[in-house]
């Protein structure tokens, strides 16, 4: 019998500490995904047993768990595989990254309370602040404190990282570095760039501010900061997924990556674009003048230049792919992908789905045409094709690749993980189409009860309650989706026995290796450098405006804390305080 | 089965957008469907593919396609 050679053989510590770190991922998955439903359902209209000022309380926990517990983590896990495989060595030191990982829980759970503290009353803490937290919206200092370790953790994990390719490239000082370990570096420079902005934000304004150390923010000061970190975390977020795409879609194919070069250049061009266009999220700031926001919008349209090349790469992979399994025709290389495999399907839908999302993102990139579209239900239909599609069906397809490696157990069942991402695809397709065109005729988003007396709605095609409808049935399948993913999960990890059957541990292969691409392509202190001289450009003139106009602190606000139940007295005060 | 039941599946998936957006694309040149309407097109869509994967039968595609 031939020896197995699963990544949970060649790496069992390491095995062990991503296991852990994609559960925490998949339970942020399961509570969030479940409180998704609940707004989905509550927002329609169709089923409402939260008042209607809980909602904010669901929507907070239903971001935050979603777009940076579930994906942060995922990707930390993901990265840390990409890094040691690639470079076949094991972490420096694995009690360091159980370290950032601990680091990354605790935050998760000052988080996760402070904000669960909104609907207990028994937790005196309050964090309604929804996954876009700057100011005026204020939270308990948990709250922020949270973030902070959550975020210095994945900090952390990125040194975990660099110790080992430091290491490595002692040893192979002429070697290229390997695709994997260089798509997870220099995700990792531009996510180190980017999150400075919410650090200062967080640590220099809003604890502060939470702590009563200071009085008052600027709260064009403190938008601008989170934008800066906003955007790129979108990024953040969708590095890995790319990386699987390159790496996992053409060897699963049955073929090989097109070309590594252009992977480089790809990798390359979002480490150093990805953080001066966080502007472009303030495009109805009326603090930020319109040439900054001319500038942002510029920024943003090339980053589109990446996302087609690896359009055009994945794409090209798969069929040659296709092709090495006997497709041929013009398009008929497609019947002979492997439609069959959860991991191939999920993948192919999910990137299908991204091109749909990159559409609707150039026009809230739009400098104009943004003014349609802006904190409508468009936006929220707008990332859920991106982040809650082309990101989150991307890792729970590759998971059914991952957690036969990690665990050395196949997975439980490969047709109930198909028909777990077809039903994906399909609740997607329902819920973003229907918020998209609730968008175009002006329905906000971030509401419970959108229904206002003495308006209607008047969609293009159709009625409100149709769309609705739409929504909610993707909301109910897309939940089903997630839970089958779960199950299958959990089966496949405490169900079963230690299998020989589980694949090697590899990437895929490439058409035009490493040496086909000029060496500079390696050098990231060159394309850090100009990163950080693109973020000087963007951002040094638009910071100094909103300083010099508001100050440093702000001119003074009050702030507003959410309550979950409001106080008579206090209201009575605050009209006594208006009117005398 | 002209296809194999894992492609069977994604092209019914491939359907809902389909039906979705036609509803949008047809009232660009005046043809109004209601939901209802929407709902039968579909069904047909979907029967219409059922027809065409399962007849006539062929056991190797499945097998070729796997």
């Amino acid at each position: 019998m031939a020896m197995r050679n699963a990544y949970i053989d060649q790496f069992p510590k390491e095995a062990r500490v991503i296991r852990a770190i994609l559960w925490s991922s998949f339970l942020a998955l399961t509570i969030g995904g479940t409180l998704g439903l609940i707004q989905g359902l509550h927002r329609t209209n169709i089923l409402r047993f939260i008042p209607s000022q809980d909602y904010y309380t669901v929507l907070t926990a239903h971001g935050v768990l979603l777009v940076i517990t579930f994906t942060i983590f995922f990707l930390v896990g993901i990265f840390t595989w990409a890094v040691t495989t690639s470079l076949d060595r094991g972490v420096e030191d694995i009690r360091f990254t159980w370290g950032w990982y601990i680091m990354m829980v605790i935050g998760t759970i000052l988080v996760g309370v402070s904000i669960l503290g909104g609907v207990v009353e028994q937790i005196p803490m309050n964090a309604d602040v929804l996954f876009t937290f700057y100011s005026p919206l204020q939270a308990h200092p948990a709250f922020y404190i949270g973030l902070v370790l959550f975020v210095v953790g994945s900090w952390l994990a990125g040194v975990d990282w660099f110790r080992m390719w430091w290491a490595w490239k002692k040893e192979n000082p002429d070697e290229r570095i390997p695709l994997p370990t260089f798509m997870a570096l220099t995700t990792m420079l531009f996510w180190y760039l980017s999150s400075l902005g919410v650090a200062i934000s967080i640590l220099a304004f809003l604890l502060p501010w939470s702590l009563g150390i200071i009085d008052s923010v600027n709260p064009l000061l403190t938008r601008t900061l989170f934008w800066f970190f906003g955007h790129p975390v979108v990024y953040f977020w969708l590095m890995p997924a790319y990386m699987l795409w390159y790496t996992m879609l053409p060897k699963i194919s049955g073929g090989k990556l097109f070309s590594d070069p252009l992977a480089r250049v790809v990798f390359v061009l979002f480490l150093i674009l990805s953080t001066p266009v966080g502007i472009h999220h303030q495009y109805l700031d009326p603090g930020i003048a319109e040439g900054f926001k001319f500038i942002a919008m510029t920024n943003t349209m090339f980053l589109l230049l990446p996302s087609l090349l690896t359009a055009f790469t994945v794409v090209a992979s798969m069929e040659h792919g296709a092709r090495q399994r006997g497709g041929d025709g013009y398009l008929s290389w497609l019947k002979a992908l492997p439609w069959r495999d959860p991991v191939f399907t999920g993948m192919a839908l999910a990137g299908l789905m991204f091109a749909a999302g990159g559409f609707s993102g150039m026009i809230n990139a739009g400098l104009n045409i943004n003014y349609l579209v802006h904190n409508s239900w468009w936006v929220v239909g707008h990332f859920h094709l991106t982040v809650g599609t082309a990101v989150a069906l991307t890792f729970m397809a590759a998971s059914y690749w991952f957690m036969p490696q990690l665990t050395g157990k196949e997975l439980w069942n490969r047709s109930v993980a198909l028909v777990q991402v077809v039903l994906w695809f399909i609740g997607m397709t329902f819920m973003s189409n229907a918020m998209h065109r609730a968008g175009l005729f002006g329905m906000p988003r971030r509401t419970a009860e959108p229904q206002y007396q003495g308006f209607n709605f008047e969609p293009a095609v159709g009625t409100v309650g149709e769309i609705n409808a739409q929504v909610a049935l993707g909301a109910v399948l897309l939940t089903i989706s997630v839970y089958l993913f779960i199950v299958n999960m959990v089966l496949t990890t405490v169900g079963g026995s230690s299998s020989d059957a589980i694949p090697d541990n590899t990437y895929a292969g490439t058409l035009s290796g490493p040496e086909d691409s000029p060496v500079i392509l390696d050098n990231l202190k060159l394309w850090t450098s100009i990163a950080v001289v693109l973020v000087i450009i963007a951002y040094s003139l638009p910071l100094a405006s909103i300083i010099d106009a508001g100050g440093l602190f702000g001119p003074g606000i009050d702030a507003w804390k959410p309550s979950v139940v409001a106080d008579p007295t206090l209201v009575l005060e605050s009209i006594r305080g208006v009117m005398f | 089965m002209r296809i194999s039941k894992g492609g069977l599946l994604v092209i019914m998936a491939f359907l809902a957008p389909l039906i979705v957006e036609l509803r949008t694309v047809l009232s660009w040149i005046g043809i109004r469907l209601s939901a209802g309407g929407t709902v039968a097109l579909g069904g047909a869509l979907v029967l219409a593919v059922l027809i065409w994967a399962l007849w006539p039968p062929n056991g190797d595609t499945e097998a070729k396609l796997a």
